[in-house]
């Protein structure tokens, strides 16, 4: 199979995938308990201002004819308007995302960075003491509990040491280069609390395949040729080792995003995982719809580029 | 050798993420400002910036349509409200130097000459009419719309005095507009059609402002940052005290107060839990202020329940609530007895203290039983079991709920709790699925309204589902008498039935507390969460001491 029609298949099937999202998201939030009107308004309101009110969010039409004039409106590349900021959905995501995806892009390249030389150091001394230490790290980081990690970060690291900022994306004041150490400042904390809650099962994950690849017969054959013991970790078994935690990484990016309402919540960043967590509380429809077909291309994206990265590493995939 | 993974493509792919990232955010960055942000001219104004934390983004900027409390603190600083609430719950000035009634179906307001909007255009009776109707007629979804049910028209009748139409006549509708209504521009917000759709985001070329600081940027979910305006009369010198106001949002309140402690915030704006009081008070640095509750937490006892709509049954379950236990468990102390009334303390004129709370007395509430029919079983229980709903939300009210089922089940009631996530709550709230109700109201100040909400047939908060013909005529004759001492009477009177009859259980009004940097003082407190230490006047009045 050519490496296009191998793209084309997963591109339909991420727009099936996408299309199935849209369309649980449209009918779950509908099931919700509660309307959009009785979660804004104020308790003082008469029954007839609430009908009003739904009247104007398009909510009294039949289930069939709002989601038909939904899929429209996507289709036309129109997100629809807030119910409670009474803004276009795509400028009330526009001002959130560019910061959920330096935190899960900063946290998954950091969970790569670390954990590769963490797993390697673990696989190539099994038994040893580095490599039970890099295994408790590893179980207890899986343990590890967003808020919990959050509030101890900033208690000991903001508050005591005064070494990072307690909250936000950058401090207000500052322009051009010291804005963006401004940002990198303000991301220390965040980042890092996620980069913990996944590094573990990163690394635990790389090292167990490691293992099991530095067993093989090819690095037997490798050995028996004089390799030496560096080139076989890092430039034999490493590479197969590294398809399941690439999958692995494929899955956490869905993850990520999930763990970053928490962590945005914790460190008070502006992302749009709490944009989420608000327009949950306000049952805002056009901006939580909005936001998951965020969140579902970007899974579908990454799961695809996953794909094409896996049959990169091993030509095996591709052919199959 | 080809699918072989070189560090050339590793790079690209790395440097993708990267790149992409640092797009996505560039477009984020801030421009320098072209020159210094305005400042006022009066010797007492300062050039420091005053940081409040909050828990919430603002939703709206349209104070018309924005309900939560960071929509009204942040739009409270640019949209003057006609009165404010003393610390007796009265109405004061704050635009309106005076107000009242020309007739029984007519109300006056007449507003002070020398506030002007931001863009120097003069704050007028014509803005305060205009935004009367258009709220009446676009029926936007906050407070304020739900005040104006009696409101006919308003019109300018001068440029300091507007007068407003009602259906019938109504004793509270000056105050309660006055209080809940704002002003707002009428040659901003008229251009943009529907007041209720108005988004006022500042995208047509900024806000325009009448209070004593106009926003001028906001970072969504991060900070709202607002300049110091040219004059604001309400402030002694005429000119705002802090160049700027910064409200930052720390959703977690646990980061908020570190926020507080290490001084990246200067005034936390939300009430603090009860549990935080006694250590933030014993913080260096950091000092505490009290600010009287103007609300009150409550159960109601839905009289759609065929065993609830006896009386008896009623009186017993509010014998078997331990009051005083739980204002010093739940609240840590922090809390007034209302006497079980509607009628709190705070509402001086008002209150009646010959009505006193219910005595924790399970022993009361078996004989109550008892007399009403009801017989106990071998284990003491009389086979009556409410349903007792509560918003997961509200942690204080989700830890008195479980007292409550203790305590009743000493009294023979079994009480099933079900907390639930705050819309699942407000949907069985709405249709009435429930046994029992346990929730509170922020702001309950005045009598007239709160009566005519809470027990007439009908109510927008009638959880009871009352109809007490007694109780309703009532509620009529002090709605319709605008003499004081008349009124006072009327609802004592009616306060003492709904009291006897345990139409509403009032439980506590919450003293509140809120806390700032002590390097900052000139507050000026007010009652009530929405107006506290950071009401528009308090803001403008703060000073931070020198060094």
């Amino acid at each position: 199979m050519s490496i296009a029609s191998f793209a084309l298949r997963r591109l339909g099937r991420g727009v099936l995938t996408v299309w199935f999202a849209v369309t649980v998201t449209f009918l779950l939030l509908r099931l919700l308990p509660g309307d959009p009107a009785l979660a804004v308004s104020s308790p003082t309101q008469t029954e007839a201002t609430r009908a009003l009110l739904l009247t104007q969010y398009g909510l009294d039409k039949p289930l069939a004819e709002q989601y038909l004039l939904y899929l429209g409106q996507l289709l036309r590349g129109n997100l629809g308007t807030s119910f409670t900021q009474s803004v276009p959905v795509l400028d009330v995501l526009a001002a959130r995302i560019p910061w959920t995806i330096l935190l899960t892009v900063g946290a998954l390249v950091l969970t790569v960075v670390i954990g590769i030389p963490l797993g390697v150091l673990a696989a190539s001394r099994r038994g040893g003491f580095l490599d039970k230490a890099v295994q408790v790290f590893g179980v207890t980081g899986q343990s590890l509990f967003v808020p919990s990690i959050g509030v101890l970060l900033l208690f000991v690291v903001g508050l005591k040491l005064r070494w990072a900022p307690i909250g936000g994306a950058y401090s207000d004041g500052t322009y051009g280069g010291q804005w963006y150490l401004s940002v990198l400042h303000h991301l220390v904390l965040p980042g890092l609390s996620l980069t913990l809650v996944q590094l573990g099962s990163y690394v635990l994950t790389l090292r167990a395949t490691l293992v099991d690849a530095l067993a093989d017969d090819y690095v037997v054959l490798a050995r028996a040729n004089g390799l030496s013991e560096r080139r076989i970790l890092w430039k034999h078994a490493l590479r197969n080792a590294l398809l399941p935690a690439t999958t692995l990484i494929g899955l956490q990016l869905g993850f990520l995003v999930g763990g970053a309402v928490l962590t945005e919540t914790v460190f008070a960043y502006p992302g749009v995982g709490r944009g989420i967590y608000e327009a949950v509380t306000q049952l805002d429809f056009p901006v939580l719809q909005g936001a998951f077909l965020m969140l579902a291309l970007t899974v579908v994206v990454a799961n695809t580029l996953t794909d094409l990265v896996y049959g990169w590493l091993d030509p095996r995939v591709k052919a199959s | 050798m080809a699918g072989t993974p070189r560090p050339a493509r590793r790079a690209v792919l790395v440097g993708g993420l990267g790149g992409f990232s640092a797009a996505a955010i560039a477009a984020c960055a801030p421009s320098a400002p072209e020159e210094p942000a305005q400042q006022g001219g009066a010797a007492a104004a300062g050039t420091e910036t005053l940081t409040i934390a909050t828990t919430t983004d603002v939703v709206n900027f349209n104070p018309t349509v924005g309900n939560s409390r960071s929509d009204q603190w942040v739009t409270g600083l640019m949209y003057p409200r006609l009165l404010t609430i003393a610390s007796d719950g009265s109405k004061e000035a704050e635009l309106a130097a005076k107000w009242g009634y020309v007739d029984p179906t007519t109300g006056y307001y007449e507003i002070r000459d020398d506030f002007t909007w931001s863009d120097g255009k003069p704050l007028t009776a014509a803005d305060v009419a205009w935004t009367l109707n258009a709220v009446k007629k676009d029926a936007p979804s906050g407070t304020f719309y739900g005040q104006l049910a009696n409101f006919v028209q308003a019109t300018a009748v001068s440029d300091t005095r507007v007068e407003f139409t009602m259906a019938t006549p109504d004793s509270s509708l000056v105050d309660e507009i006055g209080f809940w209504g704002c002003v707002v521009p009428q040659h901003v917000f008229e251009p943009a059609g529907s007041i209720a759709d108005f988004a006022n985001d500042g995208s047509g070329g900024g806000w325009v402002s009448a209070g004593p600081y106009v926003l001028t940027k906001v970072q969504a979910g991060q900070s709202y940052t607002l300049d110091r305006v040219a004059k604001y009369p309400l402030v002694e010198g005429g000119v705002p005290v802090a160049a700027k106001v910064v409200y930052r949002v720390f959703p977690d309140v646990n980061t908020e107060i570190l926020a507080l402690r290490s001084g990246e915030a200067d005034v936390i704006a939300n009430a603090l839990p009860p549990a935080q009081v006694q250590p933030l008070t014993a913080t260096d640095g950091l000092a505490v202020e009290k600010a009287t509750g103007l609300g009150y937490a409550h159960m109601v006892y839905n009289m759609d329940n065929a065993d609830l709509a006896k009386a008896p049954v009623r009186q017993a379950l509010a014998h078997a609530a331990d009051y005083e236990a739980i204002r010093k468990v739940a609240l840590s102390g922090q809390a007034v007895s209302t006497g079980s009334s509607p009628l709190m303390p705070v509402l001086a004129k008002y209150h009646d203290p010959s009505i006193t709370e219910y005595p924790f007395d399970p022993g009361a509430s078996r004989t109550l039983l008892q007399q009403a029919g009801y017989t106990a079983d071998a284990d003491g229980m009389f086979g009556l079991t409410f349903r007792l709903i509560y918003s997961l939300q509200d942690s204080v009210t989700s830890q008195w709920a479980q007292m409550v089922k203790d305590s009743s089940a000493k009294a023979g009631i079994a009480i099933q709790l079900q907390g639930s996530e705050r819309n699942t709550y407000l949907a069985q709230t709405n249709d009435g699925d429930y046994d029992i109700y346990a929730g509170n109201f922020a702001i309950m100040d005045d009598p007239v309204l709160n009566f005519s909400l809470s027990y007439l047939p009908g109510g927008a908060i009638n959880y009871t589902h009352v109809d007490d013909a007694a109780l309703n005529d009532l509620i009529g004759q002090g709605a319709a008498t605008t003499d004081l001492d008349e009124k006072v009477g009327i609802f004592r009177e009616a306060a003492k039935m709904v009291h006897e009859q345990v139409y509403d259980n009032i439980m506590y009004t919450q003293d509140l507390f809120f806390a700032h940097s002590d390097e900052w003082s000139g507050f000026i407190s007010r009652p009530s969460e929405l107006l506290s230490i950071v009401n528009p006047v308090s803001v403008a009045s703060a000073t931070k001491s020198a060094g």
